[in-house]
C-alpha cells in the first residue's frame, strides 16, 4: 500500500511538472535562449509552486510568441524597478489567502515591517526604500530560509548584511557614524567562531536585530535598545532547551535583573546602566577574560579599577587566577556595594582569605579599614544630628549643611579608596579629610545651639534691665507728678 | 551727683542757650483726657524710625547691594556677624510695628480731627510720610533678594503697570527695566537707604516743628468743656516726654522678645528663571489692597477691573491726605458724622480685607 501511495505521488508530481513546463512559454523561451535568470529559476521555490516568469514581470505566459506574450496588451511589465520589486513580492506575500492557496504557512506582515524598519527609509535616489526584498532574498533562485544555500540561512546572514554594511562606501550615505567592522568583529566573537563551524543555533545579525523590521539602536522599539538588550539575549541564553548542548548556566538574565545594574536598566529604565553587551561586547560577544574584567569594570568604575590594578591584590588575584571585581563582587549578581562588605564579619568579603591565622597583616587592615569607615559614618551622622537640631531651633546652618557635603564626600572617596588596599591612603581621606569636616561641622552646630540658649539667656538679661528701668521711670514719674499736684 | 549734672547744663547752656528751648517746651501742655493714649503713638512711631535708622546702618555696614551677593551678605549677618540675626530681626519687626504704629496715629489723629485748621500741614506732611513708610516697605522687602521678596516685588510692581498712561513707565522706572533683576533691586536699595531716609528726614523736622510750634491738638469736646478747671493737662516736659520715654522701654522690650523668639527668615536666594511659589502674597500692609483687586471683575462697564481698582485706591488716598481741606464741619467745632463714618468704613475695610487676603 505504501509502495503504491509513493508511486503514486511520483508520477503525479512528474506529470504536473511536466504540464507547468508545457504550459509556461516564458520559461520555455528562457530557457532555450539560456542565461542565468531562467537557470536559477528552475530552482526557485515559487517556480516550484507553480509560478510563472509573467507572475511578477506581467505579460502572457500562454502564448509561444514572444511580441504577443511580451506585449503592453498583455500586461507585459519587464524588469521590476526600485520599490515596485518589493511591490511585486508584497502581491503574494501580504496575502494570507493566497499563500494558503501554495501551501506557505510564513506570516503575510513582512512587507509593513520592512516599511516601517530602518531599511524602509528612503535612498539617496529619494524615491526608493533603501532596501527591497531581493536586497536580501535574492531574485531567481530564491529558496526557502531553512535551506542552506539561502541567503538568510542563519551560516548566510552575516555575509549577506555584511554585502552593505561592510561596505564603507555604500554605508556612508546613510550612516557615516556607523561602524562597518561588525562582520569582522562577529567573526572573532562566541556567537560568530560557532556560526563559522557551520552550527546554524548561536545567534547571527537577526537572532537580535530582527528581520524585515529591523530598528535603529535608538529606537525604543529595538530588540537591542539598551533596555531591551538583556531581554534580547536571554531568548536563547535562558532556554535551558536550546542552550544544552553549549553546557553554560542559563541563569544570567535572573541574576542581572536582580543585580544593582539590572534595576537601574530594566526597573528605573537608566540607560547609562549596562547590559549585557556593556562587558561582553555586542559583535564581538565574548565572556571577559580573567585578567582583563578590572578593565572591563573600569570602563565605568574608572577610578576603583585603576586603584585596583596598583594594588597588592592585582598580582596575587592574577598568580592564583582569581577574577578581579568578580571575586568580591560576583558578576551578573552584583548587589549594591555596601560597608558590610568590608571589614572581618561573617559577611565581608574580606574575611574569606584574610584570616588572623592565614594573613593577619591583611585581616588586621580590613578590621582597621572598617574601623574607619564606620567612625566616619557615625561622625557624619552625628554632625548631621547637631545640624538638624539647630535648625529645629531656626539657627541659620547652611553654611555647616555644604561643609558637611565634603564629609560624604570623602566618605565617598574612602569607598572608593578601598580598592587600593592601602592603609595609609585610606587614612588620609577617612582622617584626615572626612573626620577633620564632621568634627569641624559638629563643633560649628553645637555652637549654634549654644549661641540658641545664648540668644534666650541674654534675653532674660535685657528684659530684666529695661524692666528695671521701666520701673525706676515709672516710680519717677508717679514721684514727679505727685511732687508737681503737690505744687 | 546733681551738682555736677547743673554744672553739665550751665556748660552747654553757655554755649547753646537752650534754656529759652527747655522753658518754652516746660510751658507746653498735653490734654489728659480718656483719649490720650492715642498721643503717644506718634512718639512710639518716632522712636521706630529711629531703630530703623540705627539698625538699617548697622546693616549697611555688611549688606551688598547686588543681585550677585545681596542673598549671600544677608546670610553672612544672620550667621557670622556678631549679633547680625538680632540687628536683622530688629530691623524686620521694627519695621513692621513702624507701619503699624504709623497707622494708629494716623486713624487717632483722623478721628480725633487733629488735623482741622491750623494743623492742616501737619496732617499733610503725616500722611506723606505714612506713604513713605509704605515705600520703604516696599523697597526694604527686595534686598534680602530671596525667593519670596523677589516675586513679591514682581506681583507689586506689576500692580504699578496697571495705572492707566503712567503705569508702565512708571513700573519700568521702579523696576529699572522690564522686569525684576537685578537693577531693580540697585534702584531700590538706593531709594531705600539713601533717597527715601532723605525726604522723610525732612518731613519729620517739619511734622516736629509744627507740632511744636502749634502745640497738641485739643479734641472737640475739650474746647467745649464750659470750666476751665475741667481742662485737665500735664507739661509736654517732663511729663509727657518720659511716659513717653517709659512707653519706648515698653516697646523696647517687645521688639526683643519678637526679635529672639521670631527671628527674621531668609529662605532661598531669588531664582528669576525658576516658577513663582505658590500663594505669594505682598507683605500685610498692602494686603487689603491686593486682596480688594482680587475680588474685582475683569471688566467694570468697558474699563478692566485692575484699572478701576487702583483708580477707586488712588482717589481714596487723594481724598484721605486732603481732609483738611474738604471737612468744613470740624474747624468750626461742630461734629461732622460723616468723617467718622468713613473713618470707621476705612478701618473695618482694611481690617476685613487684610484678614481676608491672610487667610486666602
Amino acid at each position: 500500500m505504501k509502495k503504491f501511495i509513493v508511486a503514486f505521488l511520483f508520477i503525479s508530481g512528474s506529470i504536473t511538472f511536466v504540464l507547468a513546463q508545457t504550459k509556461d512559454e516564458c520559461y520555455n523561451c528562457h530557457s532555450e535562449l539560456g542565461g542565468q535568470p531562467a537557470e536559477l529559476f528552475k530552482n526557485d521555490v515559487h517556480f516550484q509552486n507553480g509560478l510563472s516568469c509573467a507572475d511578477c514581470h506581467g505579460g502572457n505566459n500562454k502564448t509561444d510568441d514572444m511580441d504577443a506574450g511580451m506585449s503592453k496588451e498583455a500586461g507585459f511589465k519587464g524588469v521590476p524597478k526600485g520599490n515596485d520589486i518589493s511591490e511585486v513580492c508584497a502581491k503574494c506575500h501580504t496575502s494570507s489567502e493566497k499563500m494558503k492557496s501554495f501551501g506557505a504557512k510564513i506570516p503575510t506582515n513582512q512587507f509593513e515591517l520592512l516599511k516601517t524598519s530602518v531599511h524602509g527609509k528612503l535612498s539617496i535616489n529619494g524615491k526608493d526604500r533603501i532596501v527591497q526584498c531581493i536586497t536580501c532574498h535574492g531574485a531567481h533562485g530564491i529558496v526557502k530560509v531553512t535551506d542552506p544555500r539561502s541567503p538568510v540561512y542563519p551560516l548566510n546572514i552575516p555575509r549577506t548584511c555584511s554585502n552593505c554594511h561592510s561596505n564603507s562606501v555604500f554605508m556612508r550615505n546613510y550612516n557615516p557614524g556607523l561602524p562597518i567592522d561588525q562582520y569582522e568583529k562577529y567573526r572573532t566573537s562566541v556567537h560568530g567562531i560557532l556560526n563559522g563551524k557551520g552550527d546554524p543555533k548561536p545567534a547571527q545579525c537577526v537572532s537580535c536585530h530582527g528581520s524585515h523590521g529591523i530598528l535603529e539602536t535608538s529606537n525604543l522599539n529595538s530588540s537591542v535598545y539598551a533596555v531591551n538588550i538583556p531581554k534580547t539575549c536571554s531568548n536563547c541564553h535562558s532556554n535551558k532547551e536550546y542552550m544544552k548542548k553549549y553546557n553554560i548556566p542559563t541563569d544570567q538574565y535572573e541574576k542581572y535583573s536582580k543585580s544593582v545594574h539590572g534595576i537601574a536598566l530594566l526597573q528605573k529604565n537608566d540607560t547609562g546602566a549596562p547590559a549585557c553587551n556593556s562587558c561582553h561586547g555586542n559583535h564581538a560577544a565574548t565572556p571577559p577574560g580573567i585578567s582583563s574584567i578590572s578593565k572591563v569594570c573600569g570602563t565605568c568604575h574608572a577610578l576603583n579599577a585603576e586603584l585596583f590594578s596598583s594594588s597588592p591584590h592585582k598580582e596575587v588575584f592574577d598568580k592564583n587566577k582569581y577574577p578581579e571585581c568578580e571575586t568580591c563582587h560576583s558578576n551578573h549578581l552584583i548587589i549594591t556595594a555596601t560597608d558590610k562588605l568590608l571589614g572581618v564579619s561573617k559577611d565581608a568579603v574580606c574575611s574569606r582569605c584574610h584570616t588572623p591565622e592565614k594573613n593577619p597583616e591583611g585581616y588586621k587592615v580590613a578590621k582597621k579599614m572598617k574601623s574607619l569607615i564606620d567612625s566616619l559614618e557615625n561622625a557624619q551622622k552625628y554632625a548631621n544630628s547637631l545640624i538638624d537640631n539647630a535648625e529645629q531651633k531656626g539657627m541659620e546652618v547652611e553654611d555647616e549643611k555644604f561643609e558637611l557635603r565634603d564629609a560624604h564626600q570623602a566618605l565617598l572617596e574612602a569607598k572608593t579608596a578601598v580598592h587600593s588596599f592601602n592603609e595609609k591612603k585610606f587614612d588620609d581621606i577617612v582622617v584626615g579629610k572626612g573626620l577633620a569636616v564632621t568634627s569641624k561641622v559638629a563643633k560649628e552646630a553645637q555652637a549654634s545651639i549654644d549661641d540658641y540658649y545664648f540668644r534666650r539667656k541674654g534675653l532674660a538679661v535685657a528684659l530684666t534691665i529695661t524692666i528695671l528701668l521701666a520701673l525706676g521711670l515709672y516710680m519717677f514719674i508717679k514721684r514727679l507728678e505727685k511732687k508737681q499736684n503737690k505744687e | 551727683m546733681k551738682k555736677l549734672l547743673q554744672n553739665f547744663y550751665k556748660w552747654i547752656d553757655d554755649r547753646l542757650q537752650v534754656k529759652g528751648l527747655v522753658d518754652y517746651m516746660g510751658k507746653k501742655y498735653v490734654p489728659v483726657h480718656r483719649h490720650t493714649i492715642w498721643y503717644y503713638f506718634g512718639g512710639v512711631s518716632l522712636f521706630f524710625f529711629i531703630i530703623q535708622v540705627i539698625t538699617g546702618i548697622l546693616l549697611l555696614f555688611y549688606y551688598k547691594g547686588s543681585s550677585d551677593l545681596a542673598f549671600e551678605s544677608v546670610k553672612f549677618i544672620m550667621s557670622k556677624v556678631q549679633f547680625g540675626w538680632l540687628v536683622r530681626s530688629i530691623h524686620g519687626w521694627a519695621a513692621n510695628l513702624f507701619i503699624l504704629s504709623i497707622f494708629i496715629h494716623m486713624f487717632s489723629v483722623y478721628f480725633e480731627k487733629a488735623y482741622r485748621y491750623p494743623r492742616e500741614l501737619t496732617w499733610l506732611t503725616g500722611v506723606l510720610m505714612f506713604f513713605m513708610a509704605l515705600g520703604f516697605g516696599f523697597s526694604g522687602y527686595l534686598l534680602p533678594w530671596n525667593e519670596l521678596s523677589f516675586f513679591a516685588t514682581r506681583v507689586g510692581s506689576d500692580i504699578f503697570g496697571v495705572i492707566p498712561i503712567i503705569g508702565e513707565p512708571l513700573k519700568e522706572f521702579i523696576r529699572g527695566g522690564s522686569d525684576v533683576t537685578g537693577a531693580t533691586l540697585s534702584r531700590l536699595f538706593g531709594f531705600h537707604v539713601a533717597l527715601f531716609p532723605g525726604i522723610f528726614t525732612i518731613l519729620l523736622g517739619l511734622h516736629l516743628i509744627l507740632i511744636q510750634r502749634q502745640g497738641i491738638s485739643e479734641p472737640l469736646h475739650y474746647k467745649n468743656e464750659k470750666e476751665i478747671k475741667n481742662k485737665k493737662k500735664m507739661p509736654f516736659f517732663p511729663n509727657f516726654m518720659l511716659r513717653d520715654l517709659l512707653l519706648w522701654l515698653i516697646v523696647l522690650n517687645l521688639l526683643a522678645i519678637l526679635a529672639v523668639y521670631f527671628p527674621a527668615e531668609l529662605g532661598h536666594k531669588a531664582d528669576p528663571f525658576s516658577s513663582a511659589p505658590a500663594g505669594i502674597k505682598p507683605e500685610w500692609y498692602f494686603l487689603f489692597m491686593f486682596q480688594s483687586l482680587k475680588y474685582l471683575p475683569p471688566h467694570i462697564f468697558i474699563v478692566d477691573g485692575e484699572v478701576v481698582g487702583i483708580l477707586l485706591f488712588g482717589i481714596a488716598g487723594l481724598l484721605w491726605l486732603l481732609v483738611p481741606f474738604w471737612d468744613r464741619k470740624s474747624p468750626k467745632g461742630e461734629r461732622n458724622r460723616l468723617i467718622n463714618y468713613l473713618g470707621i468704613f476705612a478701618v473695618m475695610f482694611i481690617i476685613i480685607l487684610t484678614i481676608l487676603g491672610w487667610l486666602s
